[in-house]
């Protein structure tokens, strides 16, 4: 039998798995109320992204996005610790959250749980940078935001069998 | 249990105190909690030190939960500690490759204390 995705990408692309998975993870490990917005509250020159990449019968990557300021507050929240400026344990947290979002999402469809693979997660910071993907299978892109915080959560699909 | 010995395994800092936070808000009372940021450091650490607990992520690089827990019983380390993975993979696929490899829980992040005091206490006072 050839496993293939192809019947599922309805399913896949669908933005409530996405909002859903982002509810649940952030009320479970910071414990706040996350919603979608329309766009990033946000937009200090200095952000934060990591990123996530599937491998198997997805390809593709999930891509967290946050200016610092708010990748201080969620990297706090996270551990209890105050921080002032990006360093090595709020990139770590970042790339975690992000790394559990990745799980997350791809658990709420069976067959992408059981046949895609997670890589440990990357994190870039830098000022006024932007990503791009050419010609992606598909690209859902949601922004969301909790007590004046926000952040943007991307799931790049440049691949699917 | 009074006076848990654990090993908490996992490539990121932040989630090693997450998970050490979790086992105190589940009511575990820990002695020592041993800290790896690999595989191969757990190995290290289990050489030198008793543990009642080990809590290991699976995707790790260098090397991973599942070959760890394959080199534990490999080496003869840790006999009879319970693991309990910890990971983001959730398919019934990568449970079964967990409890094939040796662990005796299982739990998939994000994770609540209560989920911890369900599937984790009973295998400390099991042990």
């Amino acid at each position: 039998m050839v496993l293939s995705l192809r019947d599922s990408v309805h399913l896949i692309s669908d933005p409530f798995n996405l909002d859903a998975s982002v509810e649940e993870v952030f009320r479970t490990m910071l414990g706040v109320q996350c919603v979608p917005v329309s766009t990033r509250l946000n937009t200090s020159p200095e952000s934060m992204t990591a990123v996530v990449g599937f491998g198997g019968l997805l390809s593709g990557a999930c891509v967290f996005r946050c200016d610092a300021p708010d990748a201080l507050a969620i990297a706090s929240l996270l551990t209890g610790l105050e921080f002032q400026g990006i360093d090595d344990t709020v990139k770590d947290g970042i790339g975690e959250m992000c790394n559990i979002l990745a799980g997350t999402w791809k658990s709420k469809v069976p067959e992408l749980a059981a046949h895609c693979g997670l890589s440990v997660p990357a994190v870039i910071t830098g000022h006024d940078y932007e990503l791009h993907v050419q010609a992606p299978e598909f690209q859902l892109r949601r922004a969301f935001a909790f007590e004046g915080v926000s952040f943007e959560v991307t799931i790049v699909c440049d691949g699917i069998l | 249990m009074r006076g848990v010995r654990t090993l908490i395994v996992d490539d990121s800092s932040v989630m090693r105190k997450i998970v050490e936070r979790a086992l105190r808000q589940a009511g575990l009372e820990l002695l020592v909690v041993h800290e790896a940021g690999s595989g191969v450091e757990g190995l290290e650490l289990l050489r030198t030190r008793q543990v009642d607990l080990i809590l290991t992520d699976i995707n790790m690089p260098s090397m991973d939960g599942l070959e760890f827990l394959s080199q534990i019983a490999a080496q003869s380390l840790a006999p009879g500690v319970p693991v309990v993975m910890i990971t983001t993979e959730s398919s019934e696929e990568h449970v079964k490759r967990a409890i094939q490899s040796g662990a005796r829980g299982y739990l998939r992040k994000p994770f609540t204390a209560e989920q911890v005091k369900e599937r984790v206490l009973p295998l400390v006072h099991a042990a």
